[in-house]
């Protein structure tokens, strides 16, 4: 009985979302209850972690001697209560997402890229940086929340608003329906992939399905947003959508619009050597990258802006916008989710050319960190690159990867990716010292590592 | 049969004939009983041409004065139209209409006869009334895209489907309601006006974007006499190009500040998708088929009209009842669009449509006829259940349909909802814009494209 009012009282304090899963997931509704009982039986938890905190915070000068990711993500987890299998779980109760499951079976063994994209979610390995919606949680628990947040608004055993939580969960989604909506394959008729009779009605079939999967998550993002009722997070959010999709249409393209770099000499190398950045004031000016074309790092950094810092840089300013944060702490946020994108975006950029041989079948993007750099340093490269003008398939990636390493392409790419580093984690020293803070630091230092 | 208007502009359609001798034919008995000819003078924007009316076998014509908006058109009291275009336009129009030139000469000749009878006396054209809001409308959505972006190809590819060549069928009820709401409420603030206006932007907006994504997955070569987007360009860029439309019309509208109306007119993107799954097809047994189509209908074409009429309710604080009207106006006048163009896809002509005949069916779609023919024809229903998949289906049951009153039915089905729409505009106060609710329900009825 006693239990059983526990039970009750805990519930009123569920977010929406999951009362959903509650009342559509019976069968599991046993093992969370568990899981809700064993948060129970640690009340003091988060009195706890405090203290812990500020031990760690005695110990920031001498950080922990190794970076495990997989620890440093998962205590992260914790730390803001976010399973991360939360999100798949709830994809598979809605009708449409078990529609598309079904769908999706059809596209098993056939080559359309949105089976790739789907093992990529699903199979969420160390690699792939699934955790946009934790870093939101954790830069709004970082952050802390002004004194005039209702009560209800807070999720205190976790520490963040019900309305940050939502607005990880929009992070994610958009991000996945931005992939899922770049796994589109170009079936014009003047492309390979439009001729091939064999495979055209898979592939078409496969747009279809991957066109209104990411049209599902963004139409249901939108909705989630407009129900925080705040129009200023609105704003921001939707413009990150723009940028994603700016992202796409810059510089060449081969037929199934993998990006080229521009053919050295196109641009006058800049004169400006800070790199550009959005309009603090309007959000709806876009990023001006005509200013940087031409010099690699800050080309690189627009690119890499556009396609990924926006929207993480965005949502961790919008999620202090949530809390009633100032505007300086919201542009710091803004800052380090930028700047922890692009330091990802340099470490993955960074991987294929860890070994000395490319494994079979690999490949890199040709606008990744390296080959931009290398290009710089030795623009006879290009002749190689120019042959994936109709599909970047056509390239000996071997051969450039070969050049790539014995110039100073890679040196130039860790420094990159050091610098983010560095700049996210001055930012978070405008940030008072929490065990959030100390999980945020832990997850970048484990990604240096990688 | 083409017209020329003094604008220069003009519509036409060899094959339009046919489907005015087949609605003729429908309505043979009510338009018996409009035998009798007036002279109605003839305004510089209008122009009529000629039908058979009474005893259509013998080919007698009569004359009927119509009108045309903007693509969209009407003849008074009647149940068959011409396509005209009213003066305020883009000079886009003239590059598109090129190839009909031919058929200018021999329909230009300018009309003014027309049967009298029970006609409904009608002065308002809603896109003469709406003029201000309406003129630079399109240039107001290219210029917002351009603005949002420093890629001149995702700009090209963005813009593309606001040529001004569309009906601009919702941004002008948006804008009616609007105004009439705010006569209503007896507040015409400029200020409110353009508010409400962004909000027809971002109907026309959404429609958009849903059309580029569409294409994609239809994989059809041509939209309103032209090619589509995804013939043109990069099938990747396309989808990204429909993702940057939803994202500036959202900003345009947070810009608004208003928490309600962005929640009012959210719930259209949920509906266009979950109405885009609909039509994936769980294959519904025969009895819950029309209730199905009727839900996917609501969710593809109504919501967005629905609530965008809904949100113009609310920003202009409204109370519940009379955005709640605005909601079922939208809910009837949208519902009786789809049905109409459910209906012209199997009596229109390729030209008219901007799209080939019967797409639909070739589609795998059951639409409001092929699902009342069923009835007739029983044979139909494995047809729908396989989708139309088999060779010979789409003939069949194209036949089919012209047999059954699958037609007339649909018909009527959208004749009720826009006598409800009528009936709902009517609670307003009387006013020029209330006037052209009803016009507007009249023109979805009798419209030809």
């Amino acid at each position: 009985m006693q239990q059983l009012s526990q039970r009750m009282s805990h519930g009123e304090s569920l977010s929406l979302m999951q009362k959903r899963y509650l009342a559509l997931a019976a069968p599991a509704l046993k093992t969370f209850t568990l899981q809700q009982q064993k948060q129970q039986q640690q009340p003091h938890r988060w009195t706890a972690t405090s203290t812990i905190s500020s031990r760690q915070q005695q110990q920031v000068t001498t950080p922990p001697p190794r970076h495990d990711w997989n620890r440093a993500v998962s205590e992260a987890e914790r730390i803001v209560g976010y399973p991360t299998s939360f999100l798949s779980l709830r994809w598979l109760l809605s009708d449409e997402i078990a529609n598309v499951a079904l769908h999706l079976r059809k596209l098993v063994g056939s080559a359309h890229p949105l089976m790739k994209t789907a093992k990529h979610l699903l199979y969420n390995g160390k690699n792939t940086m699934q955790a946009w919606g934790l870093i939101v949680l954790l830069v709004s628990k970082a952050a802390g929340h002004a004194a005039s947040i209702p009560d209800v608004e807070q999720d205190k055993s976790a520490g963040v608003l019900h309305s940050q939580r939502a607005l990880a969960e929009v992070t994610e989604m958009i991000r996945i329906s931005h992939l899922v909506h770049n796994s589109v394959v170009n079936l014009q008729a003047s492309t390979e992939a439009g001729q091939d009779v064999a495979t055209y009605d898979d592939m078409s079939f496969g747009n279809k399905i991957g066109l209104l999967t990411g049209d599902y998550l963004l139409g249901h993002s939108s909705a989630e947003l407009a129900n925080l009722r705040n129009q200023e997070v609105v704003e921001l959010i939707s413009s990150a959508v723009r940028d994603f999709s700016e992202s796409e249409f810059i510089g060449e393209r081969d037929e199934q619009n993998n990006p080229l770099p521009y053919k050295p000499g196109t641009f006058q190398r800049p004169s400006l050597n800070v790199g550009v950045d959005f309009n603090e004031h309007d959000v709806m000016t876009p990023m001006p990258i005509a200013q940087v074309l031409g010099n690699p790092e800050q080309e690189w950094e627009c690119r890499n802006i556009l396609n990924a810092g926006s929207l993480l840089g965005k949502s961790c300013q919008a999620s202090l916008k949530l809390a009633g944060q100032s505007e300086e702490l919201q542009r710091h946020a803004y800052r380090f989710g930028k700047h922890l994108a692009m330091a990802w975006q340099a470490c993955l950029d960074a991987e294929p050319f860890q070994c000395s041989t490319l494994p079979l079948d690999a490949t890199f993007s040709l606008v990744s960190a390296p080959v931009l750099f290398h290009l710089e340093h030795d623009p006879s490269l290009y002749a190689q690159l120019e042959k994936g003008k109709q599909s970047v398939e056509n390239i000996d990636y071997d051969q450039i990867h070969k050049a790539i390493l014995a110039g100073p392409a890679l040196a130039k790419t860790k420094e990159l990716q050091r610098k983010h580093t560095a700049a996210a984690l001055a930012v978070l020293q405008h940030f008072p010292a929490t065990d959030a803070r100390q999980a945020l630091e832990n997850i970048i230092l484990a990604m240096q590592d990688l | 049969m083409a017209c020329l208007t003094t604008s220069g502009r003009l519509a036409c359609g060899s094959r339009r004939q046919q489907t005015h001798k087949f609605l003729c034919q429908l309505f043979a008995v009510r338009c018996q009983s409009l035998s009798t000819s007036t002279s109605v003078s003839s305004s510089s924007s209008l122009a009529s041409s000629a039908y058979p009316l009474q005893r259509q076998r013998q080919q007698q014509q009569q004359q009927q004065l119509r009108r045309g908006f903007h693509g969209l058109s009407f003849s008074i009291g009647q149940d068959y139209l011409d396509l005209l275009q009213n003066p305020h336009s883009c000079s886009h129009h003239l590059k598109y209409s090129q190839c009909s030139k031919t058929n200018l000469r021999q329909h230009s000749s300018v009309h003014t006869q027309q049967p009298a009878g029970p006609v409904r006396e009608i002065q308002i054209d809603p896109y003469i009334i709406l003029d201000d809001e309406l003129k630079y409308f399109y240039d107001d959505v290219r210029d917002l895209l351009q603005s949002g972006t420093s890629q001149p190809e995702l700009d090209t590819i963005a813009s593309y489907y606001f040529d001004g060549q569309g009906k601009a069928l919702r941004p002008m009820v948006t804008m009616l309601m609007a105004k009439a709401i705010n006569y209503h409420l007896n507040n015409e603030s400029h200020q409110l006006v353009h508010k409400q206006r962004q909000i027809a932007l971002f109907s026309e907006m959404v429609h958009s974007a849903s059309l580029v994504h569409d294409d994609v997955i239809d994989q059809s070569d041509f939209r309103r006499g032209k090619p589509s987007v995804n013939a043109l360009w990069n099938h990747k860029k396309v989808t990204m190009a429909g993702d940057y439309i939803l994202s500036i019309a959202s900003i345009m509208i947070a810009r608004l500040r208003s928490d309600d109306v962005t929640i009012v007119l959210s719930k259209i993107l949920t509906d266009l998708v979950q109405g885009e799954f609909m039509q994936l097809g769980s294959r519904e047994t025969e009895n819950e088929r029309f209730a199905h189509y009727l839900t996917k209908t609501y969710r593809k074409t109504a919501s967005l009209i629905a609530n965008a009429l809904k949100a113009t309710a609310v920003i202009a604080q409204a109370d519940d009842n009379v955005a709640e009207l605005a909601f079922q106006y939208g809910r009837n006048i949208g519902l009786a669009f789809q049905l109409v163009d459910d209906m012209l896809d199997f009596v229109s002509s390729t030209e008219q449509m901007g799209k080939p005949t019967a797409a639909d069916l070739k589609l795998g779609l059951a639409t409001a006829p092929v699902l009342f023919a069923c009835e007739k024809y029983p044979e139909l229903n494995p047809m729908v259940m396989r989708r139309f998949s088999e060779p010979g289906d789409v003939e069949r049951a194209f036949e089919l349909v012209h047999k059954s009153h699958g037609l007339e039915q649909t018909r009527f089905l959208a004749k009720k909802h826009c006598n409800e729409a009528i009936r709902l505009a009517q609670e307003l106060t009387e006013s020029p814009y209330q006037k052209g609710l009803q016009v507007v329900a009249d023109l979805v009825i009798n419209r030809m494209k």
